[in-house]
Order: structure tokens, then C-alpha cells, then sequence
């Protein structure tokens, strides 16, 4: 039964990479699961010697899975894992489809995948891993998701219920944090306090009140949005210390968002034997995953796409481009697809009137390109709207000069539209 | 938007109360006082946003001439509702008085007589709307949403915006709807009304936010508080809204 499964979810991974459709990352899946819909957990049972790790969270999952699979190679172990970003059940069948060889035999000891904050407790029903990372929780696709009080309380619920699962939080965000109480040693990442810049919350954070007794909490340091170093005034509750120290991270991946990435995924790395150096190592050879900062050429111009996709991410991608251009171009690519969450209310969430005035340009394109031009409106500047991506896309490449970068900020279905358009091929 | 030469022949000054934006704030309500208060500023209308939150006192709602309150999750909603105990009187009366003001969702609800939730615990709200909301703890109502004006506001018009409720309001004799339902659910699953207008409250499912897609709102807030203020019949001078009426058109063309 297993075995013809295998085969034929190989076939249909295989077809759909030669027809174009794709990478063939979640047809496969959605295949074998609606035929056995416990594909997954039986094919882990066959493998009890390969370990999974779900990384999971609002923001990072695709970076952070990259880097620990990064990082694990340079300690000396075979890793799978996700390239394609597709964090849903069918995409996780899809991934153990593809690490398994058609008798079902897995060769990997890590199996990486990341896991959709609102699937984690379902997935923990079928699949035991040996590391959870829990990297953040920030409102995004409130149409799909609700609260964020209601996604933490179901993963505590889900927590409770493991074994032998080591949990990795992080300490700097409080909603994440506060699921350690409930935890059997939990272990902790974060920032130094001495890389945290801002002194004080700025709107559009989340869980700026004590997840504990509800009480407002008290910032000493803010890295950004309610992640920083907080303590509750009222019932003590506070960041606890990172269990892992590390200097400040080297790598290509610019932004605070990143260190974090890689401090999430140095202290699982650590956790399973891996050295400083094997750490930095792996950090000097990494490159950002698709459409995360990652750089593509058009005609002889750098393109630079960075997936904006809610109010904290796009505040900290736009001040990513500013730390690498002082007055950039950017084009800012606004969808309303499901994978993007079809409610667009988030823009009016980011801080765009602190950021506008150093913007050389905005151009604006996407299927609310409308909405996205009055948000840069408000914000005090004119965009220049595209309804047609190829020519918002054309316009920015040639309007930017030789030598300098032109930056997207696109929403995740426009994300894979633009690649698209770029690359002239489809990821999904 | 340069509006420079669109200046308000009188100097006025409107100071807009954005209550408890750190807490009531979940799907962008903050954009409604963006817009509200960009739009003094184009005019030359001395604007000032000042944040009610927990610890404020009655007296600073009472210097605001115009009120906005958004939507929360449960839990940021508990705690406003602690604090809002306090200030309860205040509120209500401003309410009565005309002082013109915005609620969205939770804020909406909270205005009327009791939230019915799902498991059926009456807990009592303000009280100064004739109406109530009951969580069935069946399905949210979400969606693009697109509403024709009631005439009683005096203004004409589609607006569009985004609704996402789990609980259904029911209007009572005394209040009016905001307008009619074309598209979308609105503010119960029958009655095909959205929101409700009292004296110069204007209470609304509708976040996306509300009033940059619909500007006229907007301004129907402003032209009140000023007059309640002042105590004149104002004109606003017009805006470029061009923008604004290209995204109903495009919401409006896929509904």
C-alpha cells in the first residue's frame, strides 16, 4: 500500500516538474493524503531513526529552515528539507514523499519542515518531532487565523499533550515566551540586549500586555514590534535569558528579523552538537531563500525581492532596504489571494509614514494596487500605480540606475508572481 | 496629497480621541484616524490625536471632539471593558450630546444594551444604542463587504470595505442602519442592514479600514464635530479623491 503510494506520488511530483506546473511541492501530498490520509505518520513510524524538526511562526519559517538545514550539513548530518516554502498538511506529504526512496526507506537524520501556525497542533497529531522552534507570533491573514491569544492557547493545549519533544522558544517575544511555563525544559533563543535598538514600542505591536495577568508590560529594550526585553510589572513574569550566547551573526541575510532566524536556528543546531564554527561556517555560505531578500539580474540591473506580507514584516523588510540604500526604489505588491489573506486592512498597520520621505520612488501594483496607492497617499506621497505588474516591474528596472538595486516588497502570491515574471518560471 | 490651496477660510481646531489605540486595534482601525486626521491637516484645520487608553481619566475623553474606537481580540477587549467602567458616564453622555464619533466591531457592540456569547452569558455593554449582538458561536461573516447609505445620514453613496464578525447586532426601533446591503453579510445574517447611525455615532462592521476607501464618512465626522463645535453650518472644501473612488470601483467590478 505504502510503496504504491510512493510511486505514484513520485509520478505525479515528477509530472508536474516536467509540464512546468511547478516543483511539484504540495500536488503530490494532496494525492497520497486524500487516498491515506495517515500517509504521513505511517511513513515516519517506518523511519523511527530520522528526526524531525517543525519550525513554526508568523514570520521566518522559510529563512530559519534554511539556515538549520545549513548549519546541520556542516555539522556533518544529512538533512531534508522544504525548499519550496509550502507549510501546509499537503505540503508536508509532499516533503516526505520526496526525502523517502520508493520501498519508504528514509536516509535523512533531519527531516525540516515548517510548519503553518494554525496547522502545528494538527500536524502534532500526526507526526512527532523532536524539536518544535516557535519563532513569533504576529497578526497576519486575521480573516483566516482569528487571534493571536487563540492560536498560543491551542499550541499550549497541543504542548502539553507531547512528550519528549524539546521546544524552542523565543524568549524576546512574550506571547511565545509564556508558553514555556507550561513546558518541561523548554529551552530559550533571543537577541543580546546590546543588539536591541529601540527604546520603545511603536504601533502595530501585538502582545504588548502581559499574556499571564494582562497587565501592560514594560520594554527596557525593543528589537521590534513586542519582541524585545519586556518584563510584566505586575506578576514578574519576564524574557527569560537565552539558554545559548551568541555574538552578533555574520551572514548575507541583512535585518534584526534575521539575527533572530539565526538565533532560532544556532540553538537547535547547538542542542544537537554542533560547534561555533560549524555554526559561523554554514552562516558565510548561506544565501536567502526564494523571494526573502533573495537577488535575481534583469537586464543588467539587481533586483532585490523581499516578501512583505504583514504589518511587522513589512515594517522590518522596508527597514532592511533602508539599511542598504538610503533612498531606494521600491515596488510594493499588494494581493488579496488566499495565501496572502483576502482582508488587506494590515497596510494601514505598518509604519509607512516613518519610512516614506526616504523612498527615491514608490511604484505600487497587485490586485488592490488601489488600496496599496491611498495607504501611500495617507502616508504623504504620490505612488505611481501599475494595475499591470510586468510594466510597475519594467518601469522600476529602468528607472534604476546602473549599479544600484531595485527593491519589491511583494505580498506571497505576488511574490511568486513577480519571480514569475522575472525568472520566467513557477516555484509552486 | 497636497491640498494647499484648499485651506478652510476659518481657522479651526478639532482634537480627535483614538481610544485605547495600543489595545482596540486589530485590523488596521488605525488607518480611520490616518484619514481623519490628514484630512483636517489638508484643509488647514488645526488637528490634534489624542490616545484615551487604560488610566485615562474622564475629563481628557470629555476635550475630545471627535471619537474613534476599533475592534480587539477577547482579550484586549476584557481589559478595555474593565477600564471603559470608569469612564462609562462620561462616554455615554458625549454620545448623547452629538459628540460625532466612529466604532468599529468590538467598539460598535460595545455601545449597545448586551453581547450574548456563544454559550449564552448576557454581558452588559454601554447601553446608549437601542440594540444588542448575540454570538451564535456559529460561522464569522467575513468578506468584502459593499453598503448603499442610508438617506437619514445626508449624504449618497456605495461604500465597500471588509467585514470579519463572529457576533450578529439587531437594531432596535429607535436607530437607524448605515446603510443597505448590497454585497456581503452586514451586521446580522437577515435583516440585509449594516451598522447603525445614532445622533452623530456612527458604529460599522467595517474595518479594511473604513474611511479611506470612503472618504465621504470621513468628512460627514469632521463637518459635524466642527459644527457641534462651533456651533455654524460648515462647508469642507473638496479633496482630490480620486484614488479612493478607484478602489470602490475596482472592490465593486469583482463583487
Amino acid at each position: 500500500m505504502m510503496q504504491i503510494l510512493i510511486i505514484l506520488g513520485k509520478c505525479v511530483s515528477r509530472m508536474s516538474q516536467l509540464i512546468g506546473k511547478g516543483s511539484g511541492s504540495t500536488w503530490p501530498g494532496y494525492i497520497v493524503l486524500s487516498m491515506y490520509p495517515r500517509f504521513i505518520a505511517r511513513l515516519h513510524r517506518m523511519n523511527p531513526q530520522t528526526q524531525i524538526v517543525f519550525v513554526s511562526g508568523t514570520n521566518g519559517k522559510t529563512t530559519t529552515s534554511m539556515l538549520l538545514s545549513s548549519m546541520l550539513t556542516s555539522h556533518g548530518k544529512k538533512i531534508f528539507y522544504n525548499q519550496s516554502g509550502a507549510n501546509l498538511m499537503n505540503g508536508m506529504a509532499s516533503g516526505f514523499l520526496n526525502a523517502s526512496r520508493i520501498d519508504g526507506k528514509i536516509s535523512y537524520d533531519f527531516l525540516i519542515f515548517e510548519v503553518d501556525e494554525n496547522v502545528l497542533p494538527l500536524m502534532l497529531k500526526e507526526v512527532m518531532p523532536a524539536y518544535i522552534i516557535c519563532l513569533n507570533l504576529f497578526r497576519d491573514q486575521l480573516d483566516r487565523y482569528g487571534e493571536l491569544m487563540t492560536i498560543a492557547k491551542k499550541w499550549q493545549t497541543s504542548f502539553a499533550k507531547l512528550n519528549d519533544v524539546q521546544i524552542v522558544l523565543n524568549g524576546d517575544d512574550p506571547l511565545v515566551a509564556w508558553l514555556g511555563l507550561g513546558i518541561e525544559k523548554p529551552i530559550y533563543f533571543g537577541l543580546p540586549v546590546s543588539q536591541m535598538q529601540k527604546s520603545e514600542i511603536i504601533h502595530g505591536a501585538d502582545s504588548t500586555y502581559c499574556p499571564r495577568c494582562e497587565s501592560k508590560l514594560e520594554y527596557k529594550k525593543v528589537s521590534y514590534s513586542h519582541v524585545g526585553d519586556w518584563h510584566c510589572p505586575s506578576c514578574g513574569l519576564n524574557r527569560p535569558t537565552p539558554t545559548y550566547a551568541f555574538k552578533p551573526f555574520t551572514s548575507e541575510l541583512s535585518g534584526l528579523y534575521n539575527q533572530y532566524n539565526m538565533a532560532a536556528a544556532a540553538t537547535v543546531a547547538k542542542r544537537i552538537g554542533a560547534t561555533d564554527s560549524e555554526i559561523s561556517d554554514a552562516l558565510m555560505k548561506v544565501h536567502p531563500a526564494f523571494g526573502r531578500q533573495e537577488k535575481v539580474q534583469k537586464d543588467g540591473k539587481e533586483i532585490q525581492i523581499i516578501l512583505s506580507k504583514n504589518p511587522t514584516g513589512t515594517n522590518q523588510s522596508i527597514e532592511t532596504v533602508l539599511s542598504l540604500s538610503k533612498h531606494p526604489r521600491v515596488l510594493f505588491v499588494l494581493n488579496d489571494r488566499i495565501p496572502d489573506g483576502t482582508d488587506v486592512s494590515w497596510i494601514w498597520d505598518t509604519n509607512m509614514e516613518q519610512y516614506i520621505n526616504s523612498f527615491a520612488e514608490v511604484l505600487v501594483s497587485g490586485d488592490r494596487v488601489y488600496d496599496m496607492a491611498l495607504r501611500i497617499q495617507y502616508a504623504g506621497c504620490e505612488a505611481r500605480v501599475f494595475p499591470s505588474l510586468e510594466e510597475a516591474i519594467e518601469t522600476g528596472v529602468k528607472n534604476t540606475p546602473k549599479g544600484e538595486t531595485f527593491y519589491i516588497l511583494p505580498t506571497y502570491s505576488a511574490m511568486l508572481d513577480v519571480r514569475k515574471i522575472i525568472t520566467g518560471r513557477s516555484i509552486l | 496629497m497636497k491640498h494647499t490651496t484648499n485651506r478652510q477660510n476659518k481657522k479651526y481646531q478639532l482634537t480627535i480621541g483614538w481610544l485605547y489605540p495600543d489595545l482596540m486595534n486589530i485590523y488596521g482601525d488605525r488607518g480611520n484616524v490616518i484619514v481623519l486626521e490628514k484630512r483636517c491637516k489638508d484643509r488647514g484645520i488645526n488637528v490634534t490625536v489624542r490616545e484615551i487608553g487604560v488610566g485615562s481619566t474622564e475629563k481628557d475623553l470629555q476635550s475630545c471632539d471627535l471619537l474613534m474606537m476599533g475592534g480587539a481580540q477577547d482579550m484586549q477587549q476584557e481589559i478595555v471593558a474593565k477600564d471603559l467602567q470608569k469612564k462609562k458616564k462620561a462616554f455615554a453622555q458625549m454620545i448623547e450630546d452629538g459628540v460625532p464619533g466612529l466604532y468599529i466591531c468590538g467598539g460598535f457592540q460595545y455601545l449597545g444594551q448586551y453581547y450574548k456569547t456563544a454559550d449564552g452569558t448576557k454581558l452588559p455593554q454601554l447601553g446608549v444604542l437601542d440594540m444588542y449582538t448575540e454570538n451564535p458561536g456559529r460561522e464569522r461573516l467575513i468578506g468584502n463587504i459593499a453598503v448603499e447609505l442610508s438617506p437619514e445620514l445626508g449624504i449618497t453613496g456605495t461604500i465597500v470595505g471588509f467585514e470579519n464578525h463572529g457576533g450578529r447586532t439587531i437594531l432596535g426601533k429607535s436607530i437607524k442602519p448605515l446603510g443597505k446591503v448590497l454585497k456581503g453579510y452586514g451586521s446580522n445574517d437577515s435583516a440585509q442592514e449594516e451598522g447603525a447611525v445614532y445622533k452623530n455615532s456612527i458604529g460599522t462592521y467595517f474595518h479594511g479600514p473604513i474611511l479611506p476607501k470612503n472618504p465621504m464618512i470621513a468628512d460627514w465626522l469632521i463637518e459635524k464635530a466642527l459644527e457641534k463645535k462651533y456651533g455654524e453650518k460648515v462647508m469642507l472644501t473638496p479633496l482630490d479623491d480620486s484614488l479612493a473612488a478607484s478602489a470602490r470601483e475596482a472592490i465593486l467590478a469583482r463583487m
